[in-house]
C-alpha cells in the first residue's frame, strides 16, 4: 500500500513496484488508507509523514493497533528536513526510511530488504 | 588576484619544490616511503586546496596523478626512471596548470598536454574525473578472498516492528554468497512462556563478496533498532584497513572515530552507538571524544568490546593520530616572516650596538664606576640579541643544494652523460640573503662541472674512470665562514690550453711568468674559454667573471684547484652574515681598523721575540714560518709621525682558508662588536676596504679587506 497526498508520487512508486512484480493499493492520506484496509493480506506500507486529514505517524499508530497489521513493516518517506520526525515514527513502529527525492530503484530496493 | 590566491600559488609552488625534491632523492632510494609519501602528499594537497578553490582543471590533473602514487605507495608500482621521468612531466605541468588557471588564462594548448601525459601516466584512454574517483572508491573497499563474519542478535521487538530477519538474510544473498548460516535459538524460552509475537533468534552468517562494511551495514539499516549487528571482515579486509589508516590524507583535527570510520573500518551506526554509550557511562558529552578523562573508557575501547573492530586497527589509528598531532604542533611553532622584517630588526640590533658602545665609552670618560656592571650586563644581552636576530635570517643551505639535483639529472640526460651528485652538510646555516645570491654563480659553476667538467662515459672508460662520474657539493663552516665547494672528478683544467688562450686574446705576454695558480683564476676573466664550441649551458667565456663578481660582492672568495684528469674543485669562501660581525679593532697613527676576528688567528706583540721582520725581502718569520706582511700605514699611505718610529709595533696575523698573512699595526684595541656599513661608491675601488662602521664615540673605523691585503702581501713577498 501506497499512502501519499501528491498524486505524483504514488504514481512513480506504483509504477515501480508493479514494474517488480507487486500488487499496489493506493491510498491519499492516513484516513484513506486506513478505510481502504479491508482485511486483504497487505506486506509492506509506504507513506509519507506530511499529509492532509490524518499524517503518516499518527496513521502507523493506529495501524499498529490493527492486531491484523501490527506485524505489517512501514517504509516512512521523509525529507531531509523531516528527519526530526524519524525518532517519532520509529517509536510509532516504522522503522524503514527512504528520504525524498528518492529513485525509484533505491525504493525497490529498500521494499526487499523488508519483503523478500 | 586575492590573497587566498596568493596563498594558494605559495602553497603549491612550495609542494612542488618537494615534490620535485623528493622524486630525485628518490632516483638514488628508491624504496623510501617516506620520499613517496612526500611525492604523494603534494600532488593530494594540491588537489585538495584547488578543490576548495573551484581550480577543476587543477583538480582533473592532479586527480590521476594521485591515483597513479597511491598505488605507488601501496607497493603495486614502483617508481623507476621512466615513471619518475613522467612525475617530473607532471610536476612542471601542475605548475603550468596553476600559473595558467589562477591567472585565468587556461590555454587548450595545456589541456591537451594534461591529457596526454596522463594518458601516458596511467596507460589509459583519458578518463572523467568522476571514473576515476569511483574507481578509486571500489579499489578502497577492497577485494575480500576470505569470508565475512556477520552476527545478527534480534531483539524480541523486531517482529512487531515490521522487520523479518529472513527478508534481510534474503537481500544480504544479492550481494554475494551466503556460505553458511547457524541459528542461535538459545534465548528461546520453554514453549509456555515463549511470547509467539517476540523474537528469540540470532544469526551467525558467513559470507563472501566483494564488498566494503558499509554496504553489509547498510542491508541491515532499518534493522539497525531491533537488532545486535556485529560485522568482522576477513583478515586480509582487516589488513587492508591498517594500511588504509596509514594512507588516510593528513588531518590532524580528525579524530579517532572518524578516523576508522573513514577507512570503513566501523560504519557509522557503531560509531553513533559507542559513543551513546561512551555518554551513559559518565556523561561525557561525544565533543570531548578525545579529552578521554578517566574513568570514561576511550571510544576505541568500546568499539573493540563491543567487537566492532579489532583492537590492531584501533592501535594503528590512534599511533597514526599521535603522529599527526605531533607534526602539527612542530609545523605550528613555524611563523612566516616578511624578511623586510627581520631585516629592519638586524638593522635596529646594529644602531643598538652602536649606542651601546657609546653608553660604554661616556661612562667610561666620567669614570662612572658603578654603572660598569650594568653596562657589561647591557652588553651581554644586546650581543645575545644581535646573534639570536641574526640567527632568524639563517636558513640551511641543503635546499639550494638540492635543487641541483634536477639540474644535474636533466643536465646529464641532455649531454648524455652518466652523473651522480653527492651532498654534504646540507645543513650547514648561512643567512638567507647570502642563499639567494649564492644561487647563480651555483648553477652556474654546476653547469660547468657538468658541461665541462665530467666527460662523456665512453672517454671516462678510455682513461679507466667510473663510467659514472661524480659531482660533489660541499658546505661546512671553517673560521667564521661558510664553505661551499663544488667538486668534480672530471676532466680538470688544461693549464696549457687557458695560457694558449689567455695569450691568444692578449690577456697575458707570453713571456709573462704565472704561477698555476694564478693560472687558473685567468678562467675567472671575462672573455676566456677554452671549450671550443659553446653550447647552451655553457663555454660562451662569459659567466666565470660573472660568477666572480658575485661572489666577491658577498665579501666572498673564490679558489679554484685542478689535477689534469682528476678533477677540478671551485671552493668558496663567504662570510657568515653580511649585517654585524665581531670585529677585532687595531689602530694605525691614530687610525682604527676593523679586522673581522673570524680571520684573526693570532697577535704577537713586537718584542716579544717571537718575529723577526725582513723589510727587503718583504717577509715576517714568525717562529720559522714565513709569512707575508703588510705595514697598514704604509699600505694606506698614511704618512708616518716621527714619533710613530720608537712605537712598540705588533703583528696581526690573519687567515682565509689556506693564505695566512701578518699585518703590522701600531695598536690592538681589541675585540668589537662591528656593524658593517658599505662604503660610498666612491670608496668602491679602494684596495684593501671593504667597508666602514661607527664607533661609539661617533668616529669611523675602516674595515679591512683582509682578503685583498693578504693577496697584496703575497704578491709583494713573491709567493706562487
Amino acid at each position: 500500500m501506497v499512502v501519499d497526498d501528491s498524486a505524483s508520487i504514488r504514481q512513480v512508486v506504483g509504477i515501480a513496484l508493479r514494474g517488480a512484480g507487486y500488487q499496489v493499493i493506493e491510498a491519499r492520506d492516513g484516513r484513506d488508507a486506513l478505510s481502504k484496509l479491508t482485511g486483504d493480506k497487505i506486506h509492506l506500507i509506504i507513506s509519507d509523514v506530511n499529509m492532509p486529514n490524518m499524517d503518516g505517524i499518527t496513521f502507523v499508530k493506529e495501524l499498529k493497533k490493527n492486531p491484523r497489521y501490527k506485524f505489517t513493516p512501514v517504509i516512512m518517506l521523509t525529507t531531509e528536513a523531516g528527519k526530526d520526525k524519524m525518532a517519532e515514527g520509529k517509536a510509532a513502529g516504522a522503522k524503514a526510511w527512504v528520504v525524498k527525492p528518492f529513485q525509484p530503484p533505491q525504493m525497490l530496493d529498500a521494499v526487499s530488504k523488508l519483503i523478500m | 588576484m586575492d590573497d587566498a590566491t596568493q596563498t594558494f600559488i605559495q602553497e603549491a609552488d612550495e609542494l612542488l619544490v618537494q615534490m620535485e625534491d623528493a622524486l630525485l632523492a628518490l632516483e638514488d632510494d628508491p624504496g623510501n616511503e617516506e620520499l613517496i609519501n612526500s611525492v604523494f602528499r603534494a600532488m593530494h594537497t594540491i588537489k585538495g586546496a584547488a578543490g576548495i578553490f573551484g581550480f577543476d582543471p587543477i583538480v582533473t590533473f592532479t586527480h590521476p596523478v594521485e591515483t597513479v602514487l597511491d598505488t605507488v605507495r601501496s607497493g603495486a608500482r614502483s617508481i623507476d626512471s621512466e615513471l619518475s621521468a613522467l612525475l617530473l612531466e607532471c610536476k612542471d605541468h601542475t605548475a603550468r596548470l596553476v600559473a595558467e588557471v589562477t591567472a585565468s588564462e587556461l590555454s587548450d594548448d595545456t589541456l591537451e598536454q594534461g591529457a596526454a601525459l596522463l594518458h601516458r601516466l596511467t596507460g589509459e584512454a583519458p578518463a572523467s574525473v568522476k571514473d576515476q574517483v569511483e574507481g578509486a572508491a571500489e579499489e578502497a573497499s577492497g577485494p575480500a578472498n576470505e569470508n565475512w563474519l556477520i552476527s545478527l542478535e534480534f531483539k524480541a521487538d523486531a517482529f512487531r516492528n515490521g522487520i523479518d530477519p529472513v527478508s534481510f538474510i534474503n537481500y544480504l544473498s544479492n550481494m554475494g554468497e551466503v556460505v553458511d548460516l547457524v541459528l542461535h535459538d538459545d534465548r528461546l524460552p520453554p514453549a509456555d512462556e515463549a511470547d509467539p509475537e517476540s523474537c528469540y533468534l540470532g544469526f551467525d552468517i558467513v559470507f563472501r563478496g566483494e564488498v566494503a562494511k558499509s554496504d553489509i551495514a547498510s542491508v541491515f539499516e532499518f534493522a539497525e533498532d531491533d537488532c545486535d549487528i556485529r560485522i568482522l571482515p576477513p583478515d586480509d579486509i582487516e589488513q587492508h584497513f591498517l594500511e588504509l589508516v596509514d594512507e588516510l590524507p593528513e588531518d590532524h583535527t580528525r579524530r579517532l572515530g572518524e578516523m576508522l570510520l573513514e577507512v570503513g573500518a566501523i560504519t557509522s551506526h557503531e560509531l553513533s552507538e559507542s559513543l551513546q554509550i561512551q555518554i551513559t557511562q559518565d556523561g561525557t558529552p561525544p565533543e570531548d571524544e578525545e579529552s578521554e578523562k578517566p574513568p570514561s573508557a576511550p571510544v576505541g575501547e568500546i568499539l573493540v568490546q563491543r567487537k566492532a573492530v579489532s583492537e590492531a586497527v584501533v592501535n594503528k589509528a590512534l599511533g597514526r593520530q599521535a603522529q599527526e598531532r605531533q607534526k602539527a604542533t612542530q609545523e605550528a611553532r613555524l611563523i612566516r616572516v616578511n624578511s623586510d622584517k627581520l631585516g629592519r630588526l638586524i638593522n635596529l640590533v646594529g644602531e643598538l650596538v652602536i649606542s651601546n658602545a657609546a653608553i660604554k665609552l661616556m661612562t667610561e670618560k666620567h669614570g662612572l664606576n658603578d654603572m660598569n656592571e650594568v653596562i657589561a650586563s647591557a652588553e651581554h644581552l644586546i650581543e645575545e640579541i644581535r646573534d639570536n636576530a641574526l640567527q632568524l635570517r639563517m636558513v640551511q643551505i641543503g635546499e639550494t643544494f638540492s635543487r641541483f639535483r634536477r639540474v644535474v639529472r636533466d643536465v646529464s640526460k641532455e649531454l648524455d652523460k652518466e652523473i651522480e651528485l653527492v651532498i654534504n652538510g646540507g645543513d650547514t646555516e648561512l643567512d638567507k640573503t647570502v642563499v639567494e645570491k649564492i644561487n647563480d654563480p651555483l648553477t652556474h659553476l654546476v653547469r660547468n662541472a657538468l658541461d665541462h667538467g665530467i666527460e662523456s662515459p665512453r672517454e671516462r672508460a678510455r682513461q679507466g674512470k667510473p663510467a659514472k662520474g661524480t659531482l660533489e657539493l660541499n658546505a661546512y663552516h671553517d673560521s667564521g665562514h661558510i664553505v661551499i665547494q663544488i667538486k668534480d672528478d672530471g676532466a680538470g683544467l688544461d693549464k696549457d690550453k687557458i695560457r694558449a688562450k689567455a695569450e691568444a686574446i692578449g690577456m697575458i705576454k707570453p713571456d709573462q711568468v704565472l704561477s698555476d695558480k694564478e693560472l687558473y683564476q685567468l678562467i675567472f676573466a671575462p672573455g676566456l674559454s677554452t671549450k671550443e664550441k659553446a653550447n647552451n649551458l655553457s663555454g660562451r667565456g662569459v659567466g666565470m667573471d660573472v660568477v666572480r663578481r658575485n661572489i666577491e660582492a658577498l665579501r666572498g672568495i673564490i679558489d679554484i684547484d685542478t689535477e689534469l684528469g682528476a678533477g677540478t674543485t671551485v671552493t668558496i669562501h663567504l662570510p657568515l652574515t653580511l649585517a654585524i660581525i665581531d670585529g677585532f679593532m687595531v689602530g694605525a697613527e691614530n687610525e682604527r681598523y676593523i679586522i673581522p676576528l673570524s680571520m684573526v688567528e693570532e697577535c704577537v706583540e713586537m718584542d716579544s721575540g717571537d718575529w723577526e721582520l725582513s723589510e727587503e725581502r718583504r717577509y715576517v718569520n714568525l717562529r720559522g714560518e714565513v709569512l707575508p706582511y703588510l705595514r697598514l700605514t704604509s699600505f694606506l699611505e698614511i704618512p708616518t709621525s716621527d714619533s710613530a718610529r720608537d712605537k712598540r709595533e705588533s703583528l696581526v696575523i690573519v687567515r682565509i682558508g689556506n693564505n695566512k698573512a701578518g699585518f703590522v699595526v701600531d695598536e690592538l684595541h681589541g675585540e668589537l662588536q662591528t656593524v658593517i656599513k658599505p662604503l660610498g661608491k666612491i670608496f668602491q675601488g679602494f684596495k684593501g676596504i671593504s667597508g666602514s662602521t661607527v664607533l661609539g664615540s661617533g668616529e669611523v673605523a675602516l674595515i679591512l679587506d683582509v682578503q685583498g691585503l693578504i693577496h697584496t702581501a703575497m704578491a709583494q713577498m713573491g709567493v706562487h
